[in-house]
């Protein structure tokens, strides 16, 4: 771990598809305790790096560390294992299953699934108690396919919130969301243990101005802007390929 | 209360299944009778083997054969040539016999799905058919090994047909019992959660290539041992227990009966194997009638006879 404390430090990452540079070269670090959001436009390369950081697609060249320990090359459920935990932008839920067996499966993991007997109990009691954090308490037992998009989203986030991790990836966690619902989650996230680092990207910027310490500007695969968010609100450059465009920034 | 009735009526039922041949020894066709009930309770735990992979771990393989095979094979390759029939014996050479095919086959193809991962079983399971027919000279080739001994067990006898018939009775309920905790137990939720979403599993933590490698072989390890009972049954192992024919046998009675339940495969093993053995010495269309048994469900019943049972229950209910 550098000087800096970063529990996350991404060097000079790029990732190619074809003759597409998805990610040209990202440097990040990100603080133990940080929220970190990163914005930029459709196809600036950020569910790319979501999807490098959790190792489901492995980078072109570059490194990643979490707490020290060089990631690059390990597989997703060992980077799982290590505190890494990611709410998905398209639901990922085990959709015949009820919420309590969604999230009961995420509190699970922590023991491993070699075990033939013991009961399920204190599982599906942690499992109650996330549902009904997120706001899903009298949903127990409705099946991840009966629910709704926007409790379908709540659920995602109980289930990676359920692994216990250090580091959150949440991939546009409002997408899709009423107004209402997107206030009611982005309080919810908000309210989260401050000692769980959270990097996050979204396009609402309501959303990210309310939860983001810090963020970073992916712009064509590479990091254009990084710094506090009143910074970033000052920045002309971001002003010119992404908040111009997308918002008016107040 | 209701639990300890209900666990009760199970003990009864698992009693007279166990005791059938005695029994029902004062009936005409009691031999008869226990012969059928015999190979229905074989097929069933292999029916239930491959119900862990298809039902629960959504792993459709189509060359589950190999494993009931090897184990047939196994266990009677074991008796001759050791020069013994103690069970412990035999039958931990069936079972540690499949499931070494299992690892090996497994660690071959459980990183592929769907179609892939059908047409790998399947060619793996023809190459070991190929084995098996030609390898004359250890396995009898084309004729078979005739003359498998029945089993002692640790001094019992078990040679008789009603012993050798108790033997697979108590070794179903076993294993039904063992398959029974295994699904309700972390490990066979976390195989549920790789059937519906292995990506999710993997963002959990969990390593889904192991859990679904290790219920390739729990499941081969099974059929081992439904192989194992077969060949001390008939006392012949035939080339074609490891054949195609027997992998889609097995894939028939689970789809029949309800793939993803315990109960389906048993119900589906009692059906195909009473069609082909009773129905089709009075007619000679029983295997047509197997066929458009099986077309029917695919078509009109995908969740099996247990889906179907489901679904009367709950119109009832209401």
């Amino acid at each position: 771990m550098g000087a800096s404390a970063a529990l996350i430090e991404v060097h000079d990452l790029t990732r190619t598809f074809g003759g597409v540079r998805a990610l040209d070269g990202v440097t990040l670090a990100v603080r133990a305790g940080e929220r970190r959001a990163v914005i930029g436009p459709n196809g600036a390369g950020k569910t790319t790096l979501f999807n490098v950081l959790t190792g489901e697609l492995s980078p072109t060249a570059g490194s990643v560390r979490l707490a020290g320990r060089d990631i690059t090359r390990a597989t997703t459920w060992q980077r799982a294992r290590w505190g890494l935990a990611r709410m998905y932008q398209r639901n990922e839920l085990f959709a015949p299953l009820s919420a309590r067996e969604n999230v009961a499966l995420a509190v699970a993991s922590r023991a491993g699934p070699y075990r033939l007997f013991g009961s399920s109990g204190a599982e599906s009691k942690m499992a109650d108690e996330l549902l009904a954090k997120v706001g899903l308490a009298g949903r127990e037992s409705s099946a991840a396919r009966a629910l709704s998009h926007g409790e379908r989203r709540q659920l995602e986030l109980a289930v990676s919130l359920a692994q216990g991790p250090e580091v959150l990836l949440l991939d546009e966690p409002t997408a899709g969301m009423s107004p209402a619902e997107t206030a009611r989650i982005t309080e919810l996230i908000a309210s989260l243990d401050r000692a769980l680092t959270i990097l996050i990207v979204e396009h609402d910027m309501d959303v990210v101005f309310r939860l983001a310490d810090r963020i970073s500007v992916l712009h064509e695969g590479r990091v254009i802007a990084d710094g506090a968010p009143g910074q970033i609100r000052g920045d002309v450059r971001v002003n010119e390929v992404y908040l111009g465009k997308a918002v008016t920034v107040g | 209360m209701r639990r300890v009735a209900t666990w009760l009526a199970i003990a009864v039922a698992a009693a007279g299944l166990v005791a059938f041949p005695y029994w029902s020894a004062g009936w005409e066709s009691s031999r008869f009778a226990t012969t059928v009930l015999r190979d229905i309770l074989v097929f069933a735990i292999f029916a239930l083997s491959l119900d862990l992979l298809v039902g629960f771990a959504g792993m459709p393989s189509l060359g589950h054969a190999a494993f009931f095979g090897a184990g047939a094979y196994a266990a009677g390759i074991a008796s001759q040539r050791l020069a013994t029939s103690e069970l412990a014996v035999t039958l931990a050479a069936a079972a540690a016999s499949a499931a070494l095919l299992a690892l090996v086959i497994g660690a071959l193809v459980v990183r592929t799905a769907g179609i892939f991962f059908l047409m790998l079983t399947l060619a793996f399971a023809q190459i070991v058919f190929a084995i098996a027919f030609q390898w004359t000279s250890v396995t009898g080739g084309s004729n078979g090994l005739a003359g498998v001994g029945r089993p002692d067990l640790f001094g019992i006898d078990l040679s008789s047909s009603e012993r050798i018939y108790v033997l697979v009775a108590v070794a179903f309920l076993a294993i039904a019992l063992g398959l029974r905790a295994i699904v309700h137990s972390p490990y066979g939720r976390a195989l549920v959660g790789v059937r519906e979403n292995e990506r999710r599993m993997r963002a959990l933590g969990y390593d889904t290539t192991r859990l679904r490698l290790s219920a390739f072989v729990l499941a081969g390890t099974i059929a081992g041992i439904a192989g194992a009972l077969s060949a001390y049954s008939l006392r012949f192992v035939s080339a074609q227990d490891v054949g195609i024919g027997t992998s889609i046998r097995g894939f028939v009675m689970v789809l029949i009966g309800g793939a993803g339940t315990l109960v389906g495969p048993v119900l589906g093993a009692a059906i195909v194997t009473y069609i082909e053995r009773v129905l089709s010495s009075a007619t000679p269309v029983a295997e047509t009638v197997l066929g458009l048994v099986f077309i029917g469900f695919v078509l009109l019943a995908r969740q099996g006879l247990v889906g179907i049972g489901r679904a009367a229950w709950a119109q009832a209910r209401r």
